[in-house]
């Protein structure tokens, strides 16, 4: 087993490398740069150069490509053009008001769905199961944003429950305990969109996987021996169930961290999705870029894990 | 009187009739056949097709038709469904944003289907060096921004002049080859479970080709996954059609889809004061949603009977 | 991964509709585009539809659900797209963070609500008479918000900020021809010959060659504190003062309390500043979105927004009663490109025959409805540039358009196409996607084209493909917007300009720009500029679409605002009090 892992990490190194030439490549095949994207009407063709030599833009991208990779080895990911600060300080700044949400959502959404996928396939066809299974289904046709919509009209205009939008009440200057509850509030509604648009899914990979196991001839016998059908269930079935779901879990991890662009915008949360968002728009590649490195990474460690996991949790696998 | 008897040759293919098993496809069929649910699936979906391709004939209504005159009426007598912002009937936008939805959607997935299941099967199996390469081609996927490609992408089929109704199929292509990875993944691990198996035993012993045990024992055991992904796949891709549309790979205005009909609400006045916008085509996807897993029930009961209930 | 994929789209989408072109000019102090500004008389219009639409809709009871406003005694909640945190007038790109900065850094002089210029810091300005002069005196009583005098060293320190070579701001410092100031640039020179303290609070200033923009170029300038910001600076190296970009410190009617990114600005009125002491002690930049900021302004949580102009979002505003609806023109227009350089377009009666073809008042109405009007000149009708004065209106007219193909060689084929020399007379027309008015005008051009001969074949683009595109010149017609500056001045219709996109050439209109740039006399330019107009407008370079309104909604408890197209709204923070 470790000499798996140390073998995936190893292997880990090219795959950056390869990722780190390709992505680079794209950002320059992407049309424009910082200066067109700016669209400022008075610079004079000289003033045009000049900045982009200042930028770095005029240097040929070989040369580019290798400054950018070397000074990424030591952590420095460069210059944002449109924040004008590092990098790092950037998505330093803005990441961990993404995480949080994403945290609570990514806990609550399996949580339900490990649940509610159990109870649908134990009662496979009742009216519980149906119930559930066309909820999942309306969820998954309308894009996010419309839930985002729907919540701020009932939670936040209507029942004037929540605050609209946003991280924190404007103005108030709340330390400590007060500033976790004043966040814990205006992250509400963000978070039970964000799990109501997850757990559909969920729901529908877990269900699946304990309608596989539910079947099998050892649930049977289990059942037979006379224990309780709570055990049954979560003793046995669940944790065989959950096996595909190791898979998924790998992709969470970039989740975390990689920010929800339509709903920051809808609830105005000072996420990195809209940062990146932006910095696609503008051109800003030195953002786009690191950004890019960081959630490549996080992909690459989140499939590593959830591969041990898997080969942890199923015995018959035998991982080489 | 006397039955006519049945010559030799005759007696012999009766026999053989009996005799020779039918293959796990054709009992798969046949039983697919016999479920409802399913059938009511392949009905929806086979209605909804021939309603969009032919409906629009029917219309009073064209395309490029504004009526600013009309514009934002409720369902009436005139416009079935309403108009929209630029007096457009509803209705036949939603037909034909379906040609357009209902096509991405089914392409789309069956490509990211095939080649993710395949690409999974074939890690899985093979394990080692297959597996190695394909799963770390797998990463490279994921991690690309997705985003930054497509806009290129946009911009180097703008500068080949490619004609913009083409523009479609490179659009399904493309929503097809990057959702792959998920997939594959899934199928994966499960073909890494279900080779170590008994019946896998057997088929070493009947010296299966590699190939047949793929495809006719190792992935009939992950078509459940499958399905669940295929479903959710259709979803997403009508609904990410519609994203793509500003970066040059969509349809292009005036042309609908039900994504870009759906989004033409993304503001809280037009969401609260005119459902009638967003609701057809949001129903339009719940239905097809709906329809194709029915469908994929009906194929998994039919190719593994230990899954029905009844 | 496809949720993800959906989730980038669906946002882009929003942004799809970006204008080009910020209107910053290499002023600092200029105003930088598509935001607010209403003015707070109606303006001359030219259609009566527009008479209702546009101008000021005051509040009719601001006491009826309002609580939440006015429980906020003290403060008020400004709702603004988020700033960068780059805040200091040198180094700031974006309309938000000069929000920011109108409140901390005022300038030697200021915009007036017509565009013109007024004394601020500085009290007196002295111009020689070969106008390569210029003598600013800075008030005596002008300090900084830590009790520090604003001195003319300050204003020194500050333009070699500007001319220093690591300058990477969005100004063009060396355009401004301060003597001395190419060879700062380039170090061999230590200080800026060309600049003189004279004493304490006056700073003399010589040009090699002036303009009309001279004296607003070098007035624009908001002296940075030479002991606060300059502490580490080194000629060359700028890199020290950008650390102060988020810690900010002027002589401004505010100072800068707390910056959370992404979220808010909070400010606290400066009990020095020259002017008098601000009547809110406190203001709150709040960043909002257009998904939520009108129904912000309705629960009151919002004081202020920029509200996107469409009859509905006009509509809920006034309904809220308490609320100051202000809709004034804004400062640009969008047009659609032809490359001039390509020989389909090259002749001037097929320019004019696409601009008679193609009805604008409809696809300006269906996009804007009575908000936005069909223009025939590049520039905004409230500017003292704007003429009516023979121009032609291009009114829409097909026969006229089919006579002008006919006359221009293009004869109509057996397919309905129009043909010429064997070539068909077909269009690739790019635009942004989920735009308004894109989703009205291709529609009606492809129509309109239709019926006179021509093939539009449409595509929709990111907006820096467009523009990319355009700069290499490989296009046929695109759709686009312009901010405008206050000054008429423009690299847009000049030959190779920097800014000209179409390829138009015109060595007369080439002439008239250069004249009017140097005039200094403001009714001589007038005149100027209405001829280089006409002649534009006969040319028709490009089909001239519309000039849209912008909206701020202002809760009616804030009174004194002073806002135009060219004097925004943070202009006004230092003199608005809370009258409830």
């Amino acid at each position: 087993m470790s000499q798996y892992i140390i073998r995936r990490l190893l292997q880990m190194i090219p795959t950056l490398i390869g990722i780190s030439i390709i992505v680079f490549a794209i950002s320059q095949l992407v049309p424009g740069d910082y200066i067109t994207a700016t669209q400022n009407p008075n610079l004079t063709a000289e003033r045009i150069a000049q900045l982009r030599a200042l930028y770095g833009l005029d240097l040929p991208p070989v040369q580019q490509y290798f400054v950018w990779a070397k000074n990424m080895l030591v952590g420095d990911l460069g210059q944002s053009l449109q924040h004008q600060m590092p990098v790092t300080k950037v998505i330093n700044t803005y990441v961990w008001n993404s995480f949080i949400i994403a945290f609570f959502s990514f806990v609550f959404s399996w949580i339900i769905a490990a649940f509610v996928g159990v109870f649908s396939a134990q009662f496979q066809y009742s009216f519980f199961d149906k119930v559930v299974t066309l909820l999942v289904f309306l969820l998954m046709s309308l894009p996010s944003f419309f839930i985002g919509l729907l919540a701020i009209k009932y939670f936040a205009l209507d029942m004037k429950l929540l605050p609209t939008g946003g991280m924190t009440t404007a103005g108030l200057n709340a330390t400590g305990w007060a500033y976790i509850k004043d966040v814990g509030l205006h992250m509400f509604m963000p978070v039970v969109v964000m799990t109501t648009l997850s757990v559909g899914g969920l729901t529908r990979y877990f269900r699946t996987g304990m309608l596989e196991v539910i079947r099998q001839d050892y649930i049977r016998t289990a059942r037979a021996k006379g224990l309780k059908e709570r055990t049954v269930i979560f003793k046995h079935a669940f944790r065989n169930a959950l096996l595909p779901a190791i898979t998924l879990l790998g992709f969470e991890l970039p989740g975390l961290f990689g920010g929800a662009m339509i709903l920051e915008r809808v609830f105005n949360w000072p996420g990195i999705g809209q940062i990146y968002l932006a910095s696609l728009n503008l051109r800003d590649y030195p953002l786009m870029l690191g950004f890019t490195m960081f959630l490549a990474v996080l992909t690459l460690l989140g499939n590593l894990i959830s591969d041990v996991l898997y080969g942890v949790a199923d015995p018959r696998i035998r991982l080489k | 009187m006397e039955q006519p008897s049945l010559n030799r040759t005759e007696q012999l293919q009766e026999q053989l009739k009996i005799v020779k098993a039918e293959s796990p496809w054709r009992i798969a069929i046949r039983r697919f056949a016999k479920n409802r649910l399913a059938l009511i699936g392949l009905i929806i979906l086979f209605i909804m097709a021939i309603i969009c391709a032919f409906g629009p004939l029917f219309s009073p209504y064209e395309l490029n038709q504004t009526n600013i005159k009309d514009k934002n009426l409720a369902p009436n007598a005139q416009y079935w469904l309403g108009t929209d912002k630029l007096g457009r009937d509803v209705l036949l936008r939603v037909m034909l944003a379906g040609r357009i939805s209902l096509t991405v959607g089914l392409v789309a997935t069956a490509i990211s289907v095939v080649i993710g299941a395949t690409l999974g099967a074939v890690a899985g199996f093979y394990r080692r060096f297959a597996d190695t390469i394909i799963m770390r081609i797998a990463d490279i996927f994921l991690a690309l921004p997705t985003l930054p490609i497509l806009i290129t992408l946009g911009a180097i089929l703008s500068d080949l002049k490619i004609e913009p109704s083409k523009r479609i199929y490179f659009l399904m292509l493309i929503i097809g080859i990057l959702g792959w990875v998920g997939l594959a993944r899934l199928v994966r691990s499960q073909i890494l479970t279900l080779r170590e198996q008994e019946f896998m035993q057997a088929t070493e012993a009947l010296g299966l080709r590699d190939s047949r045990k793929i495809f006719r024992h190792l992935l009939p055991n992950t078509v459940p996954i499958i399905i669940v992904s295929a479903t959710l796949g259709v979803a997403g891709a009508i609904l990410t059609e519609s994203a793509l549309s500003f970066l040059g790979l969509g349809v292009v205005p005036p042309t609908p889809s039900w994504g870009n009909m759906i989004n033409a609400a993304n503001n809280l006045i037009d969401f609260r004061k005119r459902p009638w916008i967003w609701i057809p085509p949001g129903v339009c996807i719940l239905v097809t949603v709906t329809a194709i897993n029915l469908i994929g029930d009906g194929l998994r009961d039919a190719l593994d009977p230990k899954m029905k209930s009844r | 991964m496809l949720v993800t994929l959906m989730a980038f789209g669906s946002i882009l989408a929003a942004c799809g509709g970006e204008e080009a072109a910020s209107t910053d000019t290499t002023t600092p102090t200029e105003t930088a585009t598509d935001t607010t500004t209403p003015d707070e008389t109606a303006t001359e219009e030219t259609g009566t539809d527009s008479e209702s639409a546009i101008g000021l809709t005051e509040a009719e009871d601001i006491a009826t659900g309002n609580d939440t406003a006015l429980a906020r005694t003290d403060s008020a909640i400004i709702g603004t797209v988020a700033p960068q945190g780059i805040f200091n007038p040198l180094f700031h790109q974006t309309s938000y963070d000069f929000y920011v900065d109108y409140l901390i850094f005022p300038s030697l002089t200021k915009v007036k609500t017509d565009g013109t210029y007024e004394n601020d810091l500085a009290d007196d300005i002295k111009i020689s008479d070969d106008n390569k002069t210029y003598t600013f005196h800075i008030r005596d009583d002008a300090n900084y918000s830590d009790g520090t005098p604003v001195k003319a060293s300050d204003y020194l320190f500050t333009m070699k900020l500007y001319m220093d070579a690591s300058y990477d701001g969005q100004s063009d410092p060396l355009s401004w021809n301060v003597v001395g100031a190419d060879e700062y640039n380039k170090g061999t020179a230590t200080d800026i010959s060309g600049i003189k303290v004279i004493d304490d609070k006056t700073v003399e200033v010589t040009v090699s060659d002036y303009d009309a923009m001279t004296q607003v170029n070098l007035g624009g300038i908001a002296p940075l504190s030479e002991a606060y910001y300059g502490a580490n600076y080194k000629q060359g190296e700028i890199a020290s003062v950008k650390e102060f970009n988020t810690k900010p410190m002027g002589a401004g009617p505010y100072k800068l309390t707390k910056y959370a990114a992404g979220q808010e600005v909070d400010f606290e009125a400066n009990e020095n500043y020259y002017d008098g002491a601000p009547k809110i002690p406190k203001l709150i930049y709040k960043v909002t979105t257009d998904t939520t900021n009108l129904a912000m302004l309705q629960n009151g949580e919002s004081d202020l927004d920029n509200i996107t102009v469409t009859e509905d979002n006009v509509e809920e505003l006034k309904a809220a009663g308490f609320l100051d609806v202000n809709i004034l023109k804004n400062n640009g227009y969008g047009y659609v490109a032809m490359n001039n350089k390509n020989p389909m377009f090259a002749d001037v009666k097929v320019r004019q025959a696409l601009t008679y073809g193609l009805n604008r008042a409809e696809v300006v109405e269906a996009a804007y409805g009575p908000y936005a009007e069909v223009i025939n000149i590049p520039q905004s009708d409230v500017s003292w540039a704007y003429t009516s004065e023979n121009i032609d209106p291009y009114d829409y007219d097909i026969e006229k358009a089919k006579a002008l193909l006919d006359e221009a060689g293009w004869v109509e084929g057996s397919d309905g196409i129009r043909e010429k020399d064997g070539k068909k007379f077909e269009v690739n027309f790019s635009a942004t996607a989920e735009n308004p008015v894109v989703d009205a005008l291709i529609p009606i051009m492809t129509q309109n084209y239709e019926e006179l001969g021509v093939k539009l074949i449409v595509e929709t683009l990111d907006f820096n493909a467009i523009m990319e595109k355009k700069d290499r010149g490989d296009y046929d017609m695109f759709f686009a917007a312009w901010g405008l500056t206050p000054d008429p001045d423009s690299t847009v219709y000049i030959t190779d300009g920097a800014q000209n996109n179409s390829g138009y050439s015109n060595p007369k209109v080439d002439e008239l720009y250069k004249e009017g740039k140097k005039e200094l006399d403001l009714e001589k330019r007038k005149a100027i500029y209405a001829e280089a107009y006409q002649l534009i407008n006969a040319d028709a370079p490009e089909i001239l679409m519309y000039q849209r309104t912008n909206m701020l909604g202002i809760n009616g408890r804030l009174d004194g605002w002073d806002v135009s197209p060219y004097k925004d709204f943070p202009l006004s923070l230092h003199q608005v009090e809370i009258a409830q």
